[in-house]
C-alpha cells in the first residue's frame, strides 16, 4: 500500500497518492420497512437489516471512504450493534471492494461464483467469503433474521445474487435493473441469458425493486427497464443490417436517438443511449463474451434450496 | 446455395440481406505459401501447401464465408481446405466455418471450444483438436505453424499464428496499427499488456492483426504502450476523482495527457475517449471475470 496514507488501493498499479479512496460520503439512509433500511450517497445504494444482536450488512460501497462512511452511519442508527455479517451481492470492487474497511472482522456471504473471482482477483481492501452459496436459491438464517438469497444465472458481474426479504415484499439486486437507461457501455452485462434470468425473479412475490444504484422501483418499473433492453437489441440488429459501423459512437448514438426515442424521457438517455446501442451491437456481431455471456438463460422456477443457518 | 439457418445472432428476417451478402475480397502474399485475404475491413490468413490449405478463421457472416472460399478457390487452384484454425471463439471472426468448409478439420483453443459449445450456432463447428498447452507446434496441409496462448488478451483461447521461418506473427482483435480499440470489446485489460509484450519477444517482422494494415515490430511496441498508457492515464482520472462516466471528459483529459505521444495514431481524437472510459471502469470494478485475474480456468458454478 504505497505512497496512500495507507489506504487500501483495489487494484491501482499506479503510484503515489489516489485521493478518491479516502473521499468520506454523505451517506443518508431511511428504513424501507423495519428492520430493512436502504442507504445511499446519491449513485451507490444498498441495503442492510437490523437483528437481534448485530446488523448485516449488504456491499460495502466503492472505495474506502465510502465504506467507512457506511460503517459510521449504521453506526450511529445502531450504536450498540456491529456489522457481524456483509453480503456481497457481486463481485466488483465499486460495490463489495472494501470489507477491509467495512468491519474486516465480520462474516462475509458470497456466492461461489463470485468469491472465485475475489480470490482470484487479490484486490487490496477486498475480502474473500467466509461463507460461500452455490445453487440458485439458499435460504440465510443470521442472528434471528432469514434471508432468501437467489442466484437467477448470469446477469451482471460474477455470482450476483438478488435477495428476496418476502416479508417486506422487497427485492435487492445490484447493477441489473437500475433506473433509466443503461449504464454507459453496459460493463460486465451478460447480454444473451440476462434478460430471461432477470424475468425468473419476477415469480417471486415482491412489490418494491431496490437497486444497487439511484432509487428504488417497481413490478412496473422492473418490467419496462427490462423492455428497453429488449428493444436496444433490436434496434441494434438493425442497425447492423443498415450498415451502421458499431465502432463510430457518432453514428451510432445518431441512430439510436432516432430509433429509440420512445425512451428519451428515461434517465440518462442523451448521455448513454448510444453506448448502450453500440454494446448490443458487438454483442450481435461477437456472438457474446465469455462462458457468462454466451450461455442460454436458466429455465425453470425458481425455487427455494438448501438452508443454512449461520449462528451469531 | 444460401442456407438461411446460418444466421450467426441475428433473429429478424429483414437481416438475410445483410448476412448472405458478398462483398469484394482481395489476396496478397505475405511470404511464399503465406497469404492474407481481406474482406471489408477485416482480415485473415491462408497457409498454402503443396495440395491443400490451412485458412485462418471463417469470416463473420455466411456471405463472406462463401467469398473467401470462393477467393481461395479462384487463387489457389482449387485447392481444398484441409484445416480451418480458429483464432478465438468470436462469431464475426470464427462463426461460419460450415459455410467455409464444413469436411474440414478445425483447431482451437480448449478455451475456446468450450465458449463455442455453449454458443450452440449450428455454423460455428466444435473443433476437432483443441489445444491445451500454451505452444503447440503443428503441421497441416504441409506447412508448419506455431499457435500459441500468451494467455488472456481479446476473446476466450485467442491464439496467435507464429510462423517462425517466415518471421510472421498473426494474431486477431487484439493489437492494432492505430488508437481505433472503442471500448475494448471484450478485451481482457487485467492480463492484456504483459501477455502481448510476451509475443513481443518473438522474432517477427511482420504482425497482422484481424483489421488494418501490417503492422512492424515496433508498431506492435507502439500498441502496447498505447493501451498501457491510456490505462495509466484512466487510473490517474479516476483516483483524482474525475467522472469517469463522462466520455467527453475523459477524452479531454486523456487528449491533454497523451496527445503529443500517440496523437498521431489514425482514430486517436475521436476514440481515445471511450477508451478511456472503458479502461477506468476495469479500476472502478476490478476487471471481469478470471480473464481479468492472475488464475487460469473458467468460473464455474458447482449446482
Amino acid at each position: 500500500m504505497s505512497g496512500n496514507g495507507g489506504e487500501h488501493r483495489g487494484i491501482f498499479t499506479i503510484d503515489g497518492e489516489l485521493p478518491i479512496q479516502s473521499f468520506p460520503r454523505d451517506i443518508t439512509y431511511r428504513p424501507v420497512e423495519e428492520p430493512v433500511w436502504t442507504a445511499s450517497e446519491g449513485i451507490y445504494r444498498t441495503i442492510f437489516i437490523e437483528a437481534e444482536n448485530s446488523v448485516i450488512a449488504f456491499d460495502t460501497f466503492s472505495t474506502p471512504g465510502g465504506a467507512r462512511s457506511y460503517r459510521d452511519a449504521i453506526e450511529r442508527l445502531f450504536p450498540n450493534k456491529p456489522v457481524e455479517t456483509i453480503v456481497y451481492s457481486h463481485d466488483h470492487l465499486d460495490h463489495t471492494g472494501y470489507a477491509a474497511d467495512l468491519n474486516p472482522d465480520a462474516e462475509i456471504v458470497a456466492h461461489e461464483l463470485c468469491n472465485n473471482v475475489i480470490e482470484a482477483r487479490e484486490s487490496d481492501g477486498q475480502l474473500p467469503a467466509s461463507e460461500t452459496l452455490s445453487g440458485e436459491w439458499t435460504r440465510l438464517e443470521i442472528d434471528g433474521r432469514t434471508l432468501e438469497l437467489i442466484y437467477p444465472g448470469p446477469t451482471h458481474g460474477d455470482g450476483n445474487l438478488a435477495v428476496f426479504l418476502p416479508e417486506q415484499a422487497l427485492l435487492f439486486m445490484v447493477d441489473t435493473v437500475i433506473p433509466g437507461v443503461g449504464y454507459t457501455f453496459f460493463p460486465d452485462w451478460h447480454l444473451e441469458p440476462y434478460l430471461d434470468n432477470m424475468r425468473r425473479l419476477l415469480s417471486l412475490d415482491w412489490e418494491t425493486f431496490v437497486p444497487g444504484h439511484f432509487w428504488s422501483t417497481d413490478r412496473d418499473g422492473f418490467r419496462k427497464n427490462l423492455k428497453y433492453y429488449e428493444e436496444v437489441r433490436t434496434v441494434a440488429e438493425e442497425a447492423l443490417v443498415s450498415g451502421i459501423d458499431p465502432m463510430d459512437l457518432d453514428d451510432v448514438r445518431s441512430y439510436a436517438e432516432e430509433k429509440l426515442n420512445a425512451y428519451e424521457d428515461f434517465f440518462r438517455y442523451n448521455e448513454y443511449v448510444g453506448q448502450n446501442l453500440m454494446r448490443y451491437m458487438l454483442q450481435l456481431k461477437t456472438g457474446g463474451w465469455g462462458t457468462e455471456g454466451v450461455t442460454s438463460a436458466r429455465t425453470g422456477e425458481l425455487s427455494p434450496g438448501s438452508e443454512v443457518t449461520v449462528t451469531r | 446455395m444460401t442456407n438461411s439457418t446460418n444466421r450467426g445472432m441475428f433473429q429478424l428476417e429483414e437481416s438475410e440481406d445483410y448476412l448472405q451478402e458478398e462483398p469484394g475480397a482481395s489476396v496478397d502474399s505475405l511470404a511464399d505459401g503465406v497469404h492474407r485475404v481481406t474482406i471489408g475491413d477485416r482480415s485473415s490468413v491462408v497457409l498454402e501447401g503443396p495440395e491443400r490449405l490451412v485458412a485462418l478463421d471463417s469470416f463473420g457472416t455466411p456471405g463472406r464465408a462463401r467469398v473467401y472460399r470462393r477467393i481461395l478457390r479462384e487463387r489457389f487452384n482449387e485447392k481444398p481446405i484441409e484445416t480451418i484454425v480458429y483464432s478465438h471463439d468470436h462469431v464475426d471472426v470464427s462463426g461460419f466455418s460450415s459455410v467455409l468448409a464444413d469436411e474440414a478439420e478445425i483447431i482451437a483453443d480448449e478455451r475456446t471450444a468450450r465458449i463455442v459449445e455453449e454458443r450452440g450456432l449450428t455454423s460455428q463447428k466444435l473443433p476437432d483438436l483443441t489445444l491445451s498447452t500454451d505452444r503447440a507446434e503443428l503441421q497441416r496441409a504441409g506447412r508448419a505453424f506455431v499457435l500459441l496462448h500468451p494467455g488472456p488478451t481479446h476473446g476466450t483461447g485467442n491464439r496467435a499464428l507464429y510462423l517462425p521461418d517466415e518471421k510472421i506473427l498473426v494474431m486477431c482483435d487484439t493489437l492494432l496499427p492505430n488508437a481505433r480499440y472503442g471500448l475494448l470489446p471484450d478485451y481482457h485489460l487485467g492480463n492484456f499488456v504483459s501477455n502481448m509484450r510476451s509475443l513481443g519477444g518473438l522474432e517477427f517482422e511482420q504482425f497482422v492483426p484481424g483489421r488494418y494494415e501490417t503492422m512492424t515490430p515496433e508498431q506492435f511496441r507502439e500498441g502496447c504502450d498505447y493501451v498501457e498508457a491510456v490505462m495509466e492515464t484512466a487510473q490517474e482520472a479516476f483516483a483524482e476523482g474525475l467522472p469517469i462516466w463522462e466520455r467527453e471528459t475523459l477524452e479531454d483529459y486523456t487528449t491533454d495527457v497523451l496527445g503529443d505521444r500517440f496523437g498521431h495514431l489514425d482514430g486517436f481524437e475521436n476514440q481515445v475517449g471511450l477508451t478511456a472510459l472503458r479502461a477506468a471502469h476495469h479500476f472502478l470494478m476490478g476487471g471481469w471475470g478470471l480473464e481479468d485475474t492472475p488464475a487460469e480456468g473458467m468460473n464455474v458454478a458447482t449446482e
